[in-house]
């Protein structure tokens, strides 16, 4: 515990250095602007900055994304209280509470809650991170390929059946992910493999070139294809926060617990994220909580509930990338990327061989909700008014970085084409509803896992039953399978039930 | 009699449809398999080929296209979904905000397409700042000074910014163009 916290007061003073604090407050600020727009995902926002941490110092670099990440995870709350707008699916359920408080004639009080939210769940849950990392990371230590590649499969598998659309659908994209990142030389026998003579394409395909292909050029296009359509707003002159007393807070304390630490869990299993968080903390407290009947007529459990959940889970996800190397969302996943470009690769070995660097990450997480609990407050208005900028304008920006992301890379126009071609397998996947995030992941994935397949297989001659039969490679195998099977079930469930409706008035 | 054959066809008409791209992908797959067949490497005994892995993911990927076309044809495309859906209750449609305009997104992926053609040729500066006038003024923005000066300003600070702070090498254009670029560096 003395180690952890002596370490952790190194990581605050090497966030003091004044261009790793001014590279947190950069990632807060963006993030905050990316989560009030509207046009753009907090995912998108994370990978249209990624190009530019290449020369970055590594611990800047993630500093400045995971920033975005925290910051990105209440920049839309604004935007739902105030004007009905969610900027990220995450603030969704903020429109049932918050905006309900707010047409009450009371959106300072609505933000105020919202800011306190964010600022507890995010802080108890970068303790959680800080005390978790490392007992998570020395029990991986005991991993061999079977467990790695077992691991890898439960976080895509949870990624697919946490998803929204087809199932089946879900799972092409992910193939589709795996054969990308097959493209070039292998590793095993330096064959090539799907280059067709192209002499780029040995090198295989930059997943940076299809993350903001699929990403941002999809987006943009599936956006141009409804004419950049945004809502008038209302005037934010007058817009304020005003914070909740502290026998208000104590009065919520138990369900400000709950939702954190729910929030948190559900960050640390892969593919759920904060906007999973944010709904299921918010079904629960209309569930079981003690206002439950009050819920959607603007009472703040609707409001700290989502909130806490949504911004604890960033502490919570940040577990699985820095001890498993396993990002278990689209923003974690170009966190890792990062950690990959610069030729670091997040996993057990990283608090050992890195601990400064995740150290100085835990604390710039710490500071970057203060931060960003500050500038709420006292910047909203700025910040709100951006959304007054006309969408053609950002979009066209969008496209910019997009195609700067492509050029940084090898300076290379041939990844131009890529990424254009990335961009209209992603309308087209937005299109004909093939979700994004199995592709990707798939990409940045698939090396890492066909990797510990091969050298599982020539380890174990070849015996593919290694993955069963060792204890906690065959636990991990058992859970994948199981979060495989909770869509089917669930559809057999709907089935079940529609049949039975059915068959109810037929008797009647 | 002939109305019900013909709704018959009509009904099995209409679920060909969402079953094209999955068409697509199968005879993609198809091909697919053939290439990773003539992946050209020296075997080792008793070790996997490297055409092992890409094949798994093409033939999973094949057997969930006929599972989609058999499941599309025979019920119209009920699929199982992930539980997301349910925990979220998302709608699937709820982000179209109005009619589509397939014209615009054709004129926006061909003013892409000619950036990408054009940016050899004329170099990053000034084919980016003509793309990004091109784009605003496509995607219904009338704002002629914001759309200029944000277009000039922030390409010209994206070029300084990468060519002499994050040192990433930008295309030059060919002369007389590539004066541009060695303009807004020298500024």
């Amino acid at each position: 515990m003395w180690d952890i916290l002596t370490q952790l007061g190194a990581g605050f003073l090497a966030c003091l250095h004044p261009v790793t604090l001014l590279m947190l407050v950069a990632g807060i600020v963006v993030g905050l602007l990316v989560g009030v727009l509207p046009g753009l995902t907090l995912v998108m926002g994370v990978v249209l900055f990624l190009p530019f941490t290449y020369k970055m110092e590594v611990t800047n670099a993630i500093v400045l994304l995971s920033a975005m990440y925290v910051s990105g995870t209440y920049g839309g709350a604004f935007t739902s209280i105030l004007f009905r707008i969610p900027g990220e699916p995450i603030h969704v359920p903020l429109l049932w509470d918050g905006y309900a408080m707010a047409r009450k004639g009371e959106p300072a009080r609505a933000l105020g809650w919202t800011l306190v939210a964010a600022f507890g769940g995010g802080m108890l849950s970068a303790v959680a991170m800080v005390l978790l990392t490392k007992p998570v990371a020395s029990f991986a230590l005991q991993f061999s390929s079977p467990e790695y590649f077992a691991i890898l499969l439960f976080g895509l598998m949870s990624v697919i059946a946490l998803g929204k659309g087809s199932l089946a659908n879900a799972l092409i994209s992910l193939c589709l992910g795996l054969l990308i990142a097959s493209v070039g030389t292998d590793a095993t026998y330096g064959a090539y493999r799907f280059t067709f003579d192209q002499p780029i394409l040995a090198d295989g395909i930059e997943f940076l070139v299809v993350m903001v292909g699929a990403y941002g050029v999809g987006e943009v296009l599936s956006r141009l294809e409804y004419g950049f359509t945004s809502k008038p707003l209302d005037k934010v002159a007058n817009t304020s926060t005003q914070l909740p007393s502290l026998g208000e807070m104590y009065r919520l304390k138990g369900m400000f617990l709950r939702s954190t630490l729910l929030g948190h869990v559900i960050g640390i299993i892969p593919g759920a994220g904060a906007t999973i968080a944010s709904f299921v903390c918010y079904g629960v407290e209309s569930q079981f909580g003690r206002r439950r009947r009050e819920m959607g007529s603007g009472v703040p459990e609707g409001i700290v509930a989502p909130q806490s959940a949504a911004t604890a889970s960033v502490g919570g996800g940040l577990i699985p990338l820095l001890a498993l190397g396993i990002p278990g969302s689209g923003a974690t996943a170009v966190i890792l990327g990062a950690f990959m470009l610069h030729g670091i690769q997040p996993g057990p070995q990283i608090m050992v061989s890195s601990s400064a660097m995740v150290y100085t990450i835990f604390a710039s997480i710490f500071i970057g909700i203060a931060v960003m609990c500050v500038l709420g407050y006292f910047a909203i208005r700025p910040l709100v008014a951006i959304l007054d900028f006309p969408e053609a304008i950002v979009s066209a920006f969008v496209m910019l970085f997009c195609f700067v992301g492509a050029l940084a890379i090898r300076s290379n126009t041939v990844d131009l084409w890529l990424m254009l071609g990335f961009g209209v397998l992603g309308y087209l996947f937005e299109r004909l509803k093939f979700p994004i995030a199995p592709l990707v992941l798939g990409v940045i994935l698939g090396p890492l896992a066909e990797e510990s397949f091969m050298n599982a297989m020539i380890s174990f001659s070849n015996d593919w039953t290694v993955f069963f039969t060792r204890p906690i490679s065959g636990t991990i195998m058992a859970l994948a399978l199981l979060t495989m099977a909770l869509p089917l079930v669930g559809m057999l469930r709907q089935r079940r039930a529609e049949a039975s409706g059915a068959l109810k008035p037929a008797a009647h | 009699m002939a109305g019900e054959s013909a709704g018959r066809v009509n009904g099995f008409g209409a679920r060909i449809v969402p079953a094209i791209p999955y068409f697509l992908l199968l005879a993609f797959t198809i091909w697919l398999w053939g290439i990773a067949g003539r992946i050209d490497y020296q075997e080792r005994p008793g070790t996997l080929g490297p055409d092992f892995w890409p094949r798994v993911a093409i033939g999973l990927m094949g057997l969930l296209c006929l599972i989609r076309i058999a499941t599309v044809l025979a019920t119209g495309g009920a699929a199982a979904r992930g539980i997301g859906a349910a925990i979220t209750g998302d709608d699937e449609e709820e982000d179209e905000t109005g009619p589509r305009r397939p014209i615009l997104l054709g004129l926006g992926i061909a003013l892409t397409l000619a950036y990408g053609l054009v940016l050899n040729t004329v170099g990053f500066p000034l084919a980016t700042a003509l793309f990004l006038i091109g784009f605003m003024y496509l995607g219904g923005s009338r704002h002629h000074l914001a759309i200029w000066v944000s277009s000039l300003v922030g390409v010209a600070l994206v070029t300084v910014l990468l060519t002499k702070v994050v040192y990433v090498s930008l295309p030059r254009g060919a002369p007389p163009f590539d004066r541009v670029i060695d303009l807004i560096s020298g500024f």
